[in-house]
């Protein structure tokens, strides 16, 4: 099934048009669903082609000594002994590269001197095109592009197009044809997709709104605005625990779930604030932690606009607080498998709220 | 100087802690990031951050790169122009007259590379492009080199924001139907 909507969404955050916060939501779409996340690389792979575009400058020298340097700090990715197989034929590169084209090309060495060019794409072998063709379609884009508004009569209005004469002359490119007895590096899906993924839900923290409960899980929370925030007055010195509140949503302007969590008593609530059940369907909240390598289930909530239950589990307050929450839409009753299985609608992550003197009142 | 198949055989060298490949993938690649990052950010310190950051990635990643899911050089850049993007969009919405480093960024595409430059992907690419209104072309082709904001782009074009979201994904959406799934 082909959702435009979330594609236009892979698009746009590839393309860099998105939001701050739209970002963040993309991003934990990113790790939490896997539809997503394949639409992104198609993105990144169809509007890639552009990069070639781009003129290569070279950075300082000294850039290298900084990387060289954080090196030795970090591991490097895969030194488990399953690293990928190596074929016994593997020889140093330069020697086992396909075929080059013929004359034309220029020899394959190392890229030591500073060049303008990377990666250079060698001319296709045979069938020149035409010159004049090739340069004015690049021109002309070039010239679509010139300073725009000020002078609209720069506006190019013949649009790109590529003569089918032209188009038919292409030949394959060279470097496409990988060897396939290439070092085909393992691709680690599954548990550490699940750990990246905390990583970046800590980004979606600032995403949402605080609502700092007061004492009492109360409707009198009183939704604002996306980055405002409420401090609740001091209960006394014989004050309660931190109240630990977050706000599940998918835009800012829509919030969808509030989700409060008491680690003294060791209850949740979660408020439906705008999100309707679809029939047939349950909203499903998630835990989701880097301690834990897949989300935990917290049960079904939502249909209801109160629910109110015992945190399942025995989660530590210190997971609890530095946890990230989520809401998927799951068949009714919830997810069949203990992970999320539809699409994840909402997102939220808790922050600590109590300071340790009485908070002065804000608006 | 490299092909494709070479930097795939160093990332998978890469991801096996081999400093030696990652010496030379660093050498094939930087300046297409660096190139790509200056565009964006417009600040050299800036650029050479997200450089740093990228590369460690790569370091770090390297066995989770899938040579059928994108070329090296592609992987590379997405994850840098990700971060620079981050950086910019969270730099806050100022105006392009207000941000020097804006200033920087270029407002007009890379010079115009020869036609048997061009890769296959790229052509088609253009094309695609070539399909939409001349003034659609620009906003994507913007975006992506300058990491311009939907509201930078309504500033410096003088059209509402709103339709800029509908032409982007418009255009986007009809950039895929033409080049196909």
């Amino acid at each position: 099934m082909y959702d435009d909507a979330q594609d236009a969404l892979a698009a746009e955050y590839v393309l860099g048009t998105l939001s701050a916060d739209e970002r963040e939501h993309a991003e934990a779409l990113l790790t939490l669903d896997p539809g997503f996340a394949a639409s992104v690389r198609m993105w990144e792979r169809r509007l890639g082609e552009l990069n070639v575009m781009v003129e290569a400058v070279e950075p300082p020298p000294e850039l290298w000594d900084k990387i060289k340097a954080e090196l030795g700090v970090v591991e490097p990715a895969s030194e488990a002994p399953q690293a990928a197989p190596v074929p016994a034929s593997a020889e140093p590169p330069v020697e086992t590269l396909p075929e080059t084209p013929p004359a034309e090309s220029p020899p394959l060495t190392m890229a030591d001197e500073p060049g303008t060019d990377s990666i250079p794409i060698p001319p296709p072998p045979v069938g020149e095109l035409p010159e004049a063709v090739s340069d004015s379609i690049a021109a002309s884009l070039a010239k679509s592009l010139a300073e725009p508004a000020e002078e609209p009569s720069e506006r190019v209005t013949a649009p790109l197009v590529i003569p089918p004469e032209v188009e038919a002359k292409f030949e394959p490119k060279v470097e496409h044809k990988l060897e396939r007895s290439a070092n085909v590096v393992q691709l680690a899906r599954g548990v550490s997709r699940w750990r990246r993924m905390t990583v970046v839900m800590g980004a979606i923290a600032a995403l949402l709104a605080l609502y700092i409960g007061l004492a009492q899980f109360a409707p009198g929370l009183v939704p604002l605005g996306p980055r405002t925030q409420v401090v609740a007055q001091a209960p006394g010195p014989a004050q309660l625990g931190a109240r630990l509140v977050a706000v599940l949503q998918q835009e800012p302007t829509a919030p969808a779930f509030l989700l409060t969590v008491d680690p003294q008593s060791r209850t949740l609530v979660v408020r439906r604030v705008s999100a309707t059940p679809e029939a047939g369907r349950s909203y499903e909240l998630w835990l989701i932690s880097s301690q834990f390598p897949a989300p935990k289930s917290l049960g079904v909530v939502g249909n209801d606009e109160f629910t109110q239950r015992p945190i399942p589990g025995n989660f530590d307050v210190a997971t609890l607080r530095a946890a990230s929450y989520a809401v998927s839409l799951e068949p009714s009753g919830g997810s069949p498998s203990g992970v999320p299985t539809g699409p994840v609608l909402f997102t939220g992550k808790i922050v600590e709220s109590v300071p340790t003197a009485a908070p002065a009142p804000r608006t | 100087m490299l092909m494709q198949a070479e930097l795939v055989w160093l990332v998978g060298a890469v991801a096996k802690g081999d400093t030696a490949a990652f010496e030379r993938l660093y050498g094939a690649t930087r300046a297409k990031l660096y190139g790509v990052l200056l565009r964006i950010l417009g600040k050299p310190e800036l650029a050479e951050e997200v450089m740093q950051e990228t590369y460690l990635k790569v370091w770090k990643m390297a066995d989770k790169f899938d040579p059928t899911l994108a070329s090296p050089i592609t992987w590379m850049v997405a994850m840098a122009r990700n971060r620079a993007i981050d950086i910019v969009r969270k730099r806050g919405e100022i105006s392009i007259e207000d941000e020097p480093e804006a200033q920087n960024v270029p407002a007009e595409t890379p010079a115009p590379l020869a036609r048997r430059e061009m890769t296959e992907e790229l052509k088609r690419l253009l094309s695609c492009l070539g399909k939409l209104d001349p003034e659609k072309q620009r906003i994507v082709l913007l975006a992506y080199y300058s990491g311009w904001s939907r509201e930078q782009l309504s500033t410096k074009l003088d059209i509402p924001v709103n339709t800029i979201k509908t032409w982007l994904r418009r255009s986007l959406l009809e950039i895929r139907e033409c080049m196909g799934r």
